[in-house]
């Protein structure tokens, strides 16, 4: 939907449904006028700017899968100045939009294969667009097993509950495994950090890929233990976030070393991220 | 195909006042002692003998403040719209250093995304580039691939020589523009302008009186590829106040901000302005993280950025050797001073 003539002006979208995830983490459901996300085609994995003009603009990535055919989703926690102001945004109310930017996660090259999905808290989010492509009916056959892991620190910051504990576990070949940092009443699932519970279930790396998004202390230990595991670094992929401004590889910020993120990532292999600076 | 002509000052003054009549022209003028490249409307007022402006012309293409939009909300809605480009344009008296700097940047504007703003000016513009008459002692060009009467990136070529001008139309567009106004220019020839050229750059080299030490750049960036912890960038980053003037008035950084201002809830505006890698808000995050939390950091990606990052990505190296953040760095941090240090402990082989 991105004018092209123009990449950096915002065209006005509307906010059609809006999910409280968490007490702090909301999802809204985007359309454009008229209805349907138009000519607007992301990539598992992509994301957008979204903006209220006179407030700000920031890179959201779109947590909808492409096979979700008329609407786009995009899931924001209130942590700035901007994302307080579009969580007291209503359905009805408009919101600026341009991209798709970004590259996206390698489905193609997942075809075929296990995929290992790992994920902490709201950063389920960017992964959730591929989760939903690979589930989805039409493509769950070019696919073999899917295994999700995913914490959070309570009960209240799980996301997509109503996917995480009713949709997807009923796909084929799908296993959900959910748990909580702390024990907490009322649950009587798996307590215990998401490094450790990957640790505790021993997934086999054979013909799989680990993808796996979360706050840098989950990302760090988890990375650690699929190597234990045996996982090469050409078959992890995760995602890396940077302040950004333009998104469109110009305002400079979202750099490590030569590559810019909104660019060139936002997802990287682990064998890619070895070779960048350690400067994000 | 090129042509070679002479032009004698006053026919200069009277071309640009010609171009005038269809076309901005954009030229240095000298105000108290600042040279700065504005909107001249007579040509009279252009300035032929500066050695460098004090902010550099990338300014025409990528204002130092510039709307992207300004909306309104009328019945509910936003109503956006995107400010007029300017059309017809020449930029005159762009210094070879400068020359270049444009050629750093056009591919930073264009590419997979083409940047409107920049990129409108660009296609909009003729630029007429003019040979150095002196070389400052911060000048480097010719220790970074250039040379004070390199034409590379003009349309048309001036070459001072010694009130006059030689000529040049280096490109289609710079030619056409000089066989549509030949009345103001004497034939000349490729053999007269060469000759004119190479012996002025050795005359003007010959002047330098800066920094001694010839600079290996392949050698440099071999380094930076293998070693990116070294002390020296923390060494350095004691120094560095952060004010980020060298940023400011290098002609190839090209980092922005994006704001929005809204004067009432119901119109407003969002404009971007040029911004700096080495203030500590650049790369703050919503949520406090900060990968570039230090001055040294901060100082390493700027070293980084022209003599690595650059080149890594555009095939160009982002220092261009105009010395303007020699000349104005409130603690005198020096990029040459710093290829020389980085040759030395990279060995000198």
């Amino acid at each position: 939907m991105t004018d092209f003539q123009n990449p950096i002006l915002p065209r006005m979208a509307y906010i059609t449904n809006i999910i409280d995830e968490t007490s702090d983490t909301k999802t809204f459901k985007v359309e454009f006028e008229g209805g349907g996300k138009g000519d607007f085609l992301h990539e598992p994995g992509q994301c957008a700017m979204l903006s209220i003009p006179g407030v700000g603009e920031a890179m959201i990535s779109i947590t909808s899968s492409p096979t979700f055919k008329d609407f786009l989703e995009f899931t924001i926690k209130r942590v700035g100045r901007l994302t307080t102001v579009i969580h007291q945004l209503e359905v009805g109310d408009q919101i600026g939009i341009r991209g798709p930017y970004g590259n996206n996660f390698p489905y193609k090259l997942l075809e075929g294969k296990d995929i290992l999905f790992i994920a902490g808290g709201f950063a389920l989010a960017p992964l959730r667009s591929l989760i939903n492509y690979v589930l989805d009916d039409e493509h769950r056959k070019d696919y073999g097993k899917v295994d999700i892991i995913y914490g959070a620190r309570s009960v209240d910051d799980l996301c997509f509950k109503r996917e995480l504990f009713e949709n997807w576990p009923k796909k084929k070949d799908t296993q959900i495994f959910t748990t909580i940092d702390r024990p907490e009443e009322g649950w009587d699932g798996h307590v215990a950090f998401v490094p450790t519970y990957l640790e505790e279930l021993q997934p086999s790396p054979e013909n799989k890929y680990a993808l796996t998004c979360g706050p840098p202390i989950m990302i760090k230990f988890v990375l650690q233990n699929l190597q234990k595991l045996g996982y090469q670094d050409d078959h992890v992929i995760t995602t890396l976030e940077m302040r950004m401004k333009c998104g469109i590889g110009k305002c400079g910020r979202c750099n490590i070393g030569s590559k810019y993120v909104c660019l060139d990532g936002p997802v990287f292999f682990l064998d890619q991220l070895k070779q960048l600076p350690q400067e994000y | 195909m090129a042509v070679y002509k002479k032009i004698t000052k006053d026919n200069l003054v009277q071309f640009l006042q010609e171009l005038t009549k269809d076309r901005i022209l954009i030229a240095p003028v000298r105000e108290h002692e600042l040279v700065s490249f504005s909107p001249v409307a007579d040509a009279g007022k252009v300035d032929f003998t500066f050695q460098n402006s004090f902010v550099p012309p990338k300014s025409w293409f990528f204002p130092q403040t510039e709307q992207i939009f300004s909306f309104r909300i009328e019945d509910g809605k936003y109503e956006l719209s995107a400010p007029s480009l300017p059309g017809g344009t020449v930029l005159f008296g762009v210094h070879p250093c400068d020359l270049k700097s444009i050629l750093a940047l056009d591919p930073v504007f264009d590419g997979k995304f083409d940047d409107n703003y920049y990129c409108t000016r660009r296609k909009n513009t003729i630029i007429i580039g003019l040979g150095c008459q002196s070389v400052g002692r911060n000048c480097f060009c010719f220790k970074v691939g250039g040379g004070p009467l390199e034409s590379n990136g003009a349309d048309i070529f001036l070459t001072p020589t010694g009130g006059d001008f030689l000529a040049e139309g280096v490109t289609n567009q710079g030619t056409d523009l000089i066989n549509k106004h030949s009345r103001f220019f004497s034939d000349s020839s490729a053999e007269q302008v060469d000759k004119e050229k190479r012996e002025g750059t050795d005359r003007l080299l010959k002047q330098s009186t800066g920094l001694k030490g010839d600079f290996n750049l392949p050698k440099v960036k071999a380094f930076l590829d293998a070693n990116y912890e070294i002390p020296y960038w923390e060494d350095l980053s004691y120094r560095c106040l952060g004010c980020g003037i060298c940023t400011y008035l290098c002609p190839t950084c090209h980092c922005f901000d994006i704001n929005d201002y809204a004067r009432s809830g119901l119109e407003g505006e969002r404009i971007r302005c040029w911004d700096s890698c080495q203030f500590k808000d650049f790369t703050l995050m919503a949520g406090g993280h900060n990968p570039r939390p230090s001055k040294k950091e901060r100082v390493r990606n700027r070293f980084m950025h022209k003599f690595k990052y650059h080149e890594d990505r555009y095939n160009i190296f982002g220092c261009v050797g105009c010395g303007r953040c020699v000349q104005k760095c409130p603690v005198n941090i020096d990029p040459r001073k710093i290829i020389l240090d980085l040759q030395e402990v990279a060995g000198n082989d």
